[in-house]
């Protein structure tokens, strides 16, 4: 190599460099656990307090509106096994009974989920739901 | 009419294989016969996939539901223009359209090469085949369009098409961003018969020019119509959120966009070879890659799609087009080396390379981010997401360094630039950026950095390409005595491609400026409201007047709120954001946007109380988001004028084939 070409070469360097410690700053720092919320229920007090987002399904009649405070309360997982989850904001269209919702937010020390959003999915269609609530370009 | 389609597509895969074969002996026995037979045989495989797709549309209008996708997408209410769209509003009908518009471009590819090429033809008409093939295979193995339902009972209505889809912006947002996709398979098969025949020149990316521009422009429109239809439609405020979907189509307009700038060093310097057929690989094997991540059910996205075996399909295609094709490159790695190098690290050429660089780097933290997931589940067992926040970190800071390069850019001299010559060039747009910048602090309602950052680069930007246009207008002028409005556009008019980039540029510096306004400055708020109440936002105040409850037909009813729209105490006009109910389930929310070219009036109607008299609005104010929009049109503007003839391209082009016979 020439020293021009090593020129080149150092100066891609440092760009390539500089754009991997972005990457990986930015993945140290924006990072979520994914847990379904078996996986959640399993992990109990050590998931306390963590900044995650749980996959489950709202347990059928679980579901407590306070609309005037926009206030929603329900149950994630099964019937025996579940996470109670507080939310408040906008609540999705598609949000009922047994949907697949994803809550992201932190595990409170008294077992409740604090979900700071809420997403649903439908499922079987295409271009589903995108809704309110949805983790938006504002980050 | 169903049997009839089905009965296309079998046909349909039997002429390309047909067509495959024969060009292959052909070229390779010299049959000329063979060869012209080929030809013929890609016109009959356009007709076949013209007559399934009208099979397929004519069971939606004939409402047809014996056919499972026809049941799934469409029901007797569904407005025509809706019936029509549902040919795509699914994965089968996708496939379909995606073999139609290939069979399309197959065919315009031989129409346009009929005096020229010969060498290349038969390997590129064999590429594209291929891929039709797949596309055709995949109908006819997995997902079939015209599969009946299951039983073989003819149910009386279909289950009707997810109203979150009748949006005019859903109807034109997949098939532009699929003739991008489908568009950027033609300069992959030149790459690939270039390399096959090592014609290594520059012939296959001259060719393609057009072709790649074109495919270009649909992606940007594709990615923005996306985006417009999430803003209108999914009401949460915001119009890109890094979904794994929007990503897909995001990172081969990022690859496309390098590989559309590097072709250039290529073209002057006769280097970069091996860059340049990688890169155009790439966006090719991305455009498959994002059917393969979407249609998998591998990532987690809010789009769900049906977990079918056809994701695997796309990943044996893709493992095979990437290990193929970079086979192929690497074999032909002596011949593709350059006996040229670069004269000077501060030079128009570097400033190429580096732009190539940083796309790249948008593109792969943006597939790190994607993918994420399964490689923290395959390396650590444990599965980490990484949201909008990670995407946002990584890529605004390179974005902005993007447009800053673009900025200075035309100011630094091909080959080498002199500390002079970038002393002369850089002073007035930097003086204006400093002014500008200076007087946005004070201005601008709190200081964001990345925003003000954003404009004021914007600022050096546009007052660079105004000096260019300037500086070559007035050049005109003197030579030809006429005025300087004339000279503008006959300076466009000369050299379309350079000036036509220089449009593009402009484009790119709306949307920076759009999304810098909306997403640094919005606002929102949300509040329950009675009848006759008030909120405020900013300076504008809504009222809320009333709801309305209409029945529109059999299978919707619409609850509309209605409030007026104040700012600064005039009235602008009334909002009605809606909640629409299809067969009583459960409701889709119908935003109601202001929108100025300063900024947005974004209303959700959220909920009502029972008796209607009570209703929570949740309420945004974004800046600027309108530019994002212009921006995106001044882009295909600035893409069409590079497309145009141009007499300087074809006289050099002349000159080249003249001094090689």
């Amino acid at each position: 190599m020439n020293k021009k070409q090593i020129k080149f070469a150092g100066g891609s360097l440092v760009i390539v460099a500089a754009i991997i410690y972005l990457i990986s700053a930015g993945i140290s720092k924006s990072s979520l656990y994914y847990l379904t919320v078996e996986e959640l229920v399993a992990e109990g007090s050590s998931a306390y307090n963590k900044g995650m987002r749980v996959e489950g399904k709202v347990v059928p009649g679980s579901i407590v509106r306070k609309d005037e405070k926009m206030e929603l309360t329900f149950n994630l997982g099964k019937n025996l096994s579940f996470v109670p989850v507080t939310y408040t904001g906008v609540i999705p269209d598609m949000f009922k009974d047994d949907t697949k919702v994803v809550v992201e937010g932190t595990f409170s020390s008294n077992g409740i989920f604090k979900a700071n959003t809420l997403m649903t999915s439908c499922p079987s269609k295409y271009e589903a739901s995108k809704e309110e609530g949805h983790p938006g370009s504002k980050g | 009419m169903t049997y009839i389609g089905q009965l296309s597509l079998q046909l349909s895969f039997v002429v390309t294989i047909y067509a495959l074969v024969c060009y292959y002996l052909g070229a390779k026995n010299e049959k000329y016969q063979l060869i012209k037979s080929a030809d013929t045989a890609v016109f009959i495989l356009l007709g076949l996939m013209l007559l399934t797709s009208t099979a397929l549309i004519y069971a939606f209008f004939n409402n047809d539901y014996s056919i499972e996708y026809v049941y799934n997408y469409s029901n007797r209410d569904l407005a025509p223009f809706y019936k029509f769209s549902a040919f795509w509003a699914g994965q089968k009908g996708s496939l379909l359209l995606w073999a139609l518009l290939l069979s399309l471009f197959g065919v315009i590819v031989l129409l346009q090469n009929r005096h020229k090429n010969r060498i290349l033809l038969p390997v590129v008409m064999k590429v594209i085949l291929g891929v039709t093939l797949f596309f055709i295979s995949t109908m006819l193995f997995s997902t079939n369009p015209f599969e009946k339902m299951m039983g073989g009972v003819i149910p009386e209505d279909g289950h009707g098409l997810n109203p979150m889809l009748q949006n005019p912006g859903m109807v034109i947002h997949p098939p532009t961003l699929y003739i991008g996709y489908v568009g950027m398979t033609v300069p992959f098969a030149f790459a690939i018969a270039a390399l096959i025949k090592e014609q290594l020149g520059d012939i296959w990316i001259r060719s393609t020019r057009r072709w790649t521009l074109f495919s270009w422009m649909f992606l940007t429109l594709g990615n923005l119509f996306g985006a417009q239809w999430a803003y209108v439609e999914l009401g949460w405020g915001g119009y890109w959120a890094w979904d794994p979907v929007e990503n897909a189509s995001f990172m081969p307009w990022l690859v496309a966009t390098a590989y559309l700038h590097s072709v250039m060093i290529q073209e002057k310097k006769d280097m970069l070879k091996v860059w340049n057929m990688s890169l155009i690989i790439l966006t090719f094997s991305l455009t498959i890659f994002g059917t393969f991540i979407t249609r998998s059910g591998l990532i987690q996205s809010v789009h769900s799609f049906d977990e079918t075996t056809l994701g695997y399909y796309f990943l044996a295609f893709l493992a095979f087009i990437m290990i193929a094709s970079f086979g192929l490159v690497i074999k032909r790695f002596p011949a593709l080396k350059s006996k040229n190098s670069l004269d000077s690290i501060v030079s128009r050429e570097s400033s190429f390379l580096l732009n190539n660089l940083l796309l790249l780097g948008i593109a792969f933290a943006t597939l790190w981010g994607t993918l994420f997931p399964i490689i923290s589940e395959a390396v650590r067992g444990i599965k980490i997401t990484v949201g909008p926040p990670f995407f946002n970190q990584v890529n605004v800071p390179i974005g902005l360094a993007l447009l800053l390069l673009a900025a200075i850019c035309p100011l630094i001299a091909w080959r080498k630039a002199t500390v002079k010559n970038i002393q002369k060039n850089f002073l007035i747009p930097f003086i204006f950026m400093v002014i500008g910048g200076g007087a946005l602090v004070v201005l601008l309602p709190t200081f964001d950095v990345f925003a003000w950052l954003a404009f004021s680069f914007s600022i050096f930007l546009t007052v660079t390409i105004v000096i260019e246009f300037y500086k070559g207008a007035n050049v005109r002028a003197k030579q030809s005595g006429k005025n300087i409005l004339n000279s503008f556009f006959s300076l466009i008019n000369r050299n379309k491609r350079r000036y036509g980039g220089y449009i593009v540029h402009l484009g790119v510096v709306c949307c920076f400026v759009g999304i810098a306004g909306s997403s640094s400055y919005s606002t929102e708020k949300t509040e329950m409201l009675k009848e006759g109440e008030e909120m405020n936002i900013r300076n504008y105040t809504l009222q809320f007047e009333k709801i309305d409850y209409v029945k529109e037909n059999e299978t919707k009813e619409v609850i509309t709120a209605k409030l007026n729209l104040f700012k600064d105490g005039k009235v602008l006009r009334q909002m009605k954001p809606e909640k629409q109910f299809f067969n009583k389930q459960q409701p889709v929310t119908d935003v109601d946007i202001y929108q100025t070219i300063f900024e947005d009036v974004y209303v959700i109607f959220s909920s009502y109380s029972d008796d209607l008299k009570t209703g929570t609005f949740k309420v945004f104010v974004n800046p600027l988001t309108a530019w994002l929009w212009i921006g995106g049109w001044i882009m295909a503007l600035g893409t069409i004028i590079a497309i145009l003839p141009d007499k300087l391209e074809s006289s050099g082009l002349a000159k080249r084939y003249n001094r090689k016979l």
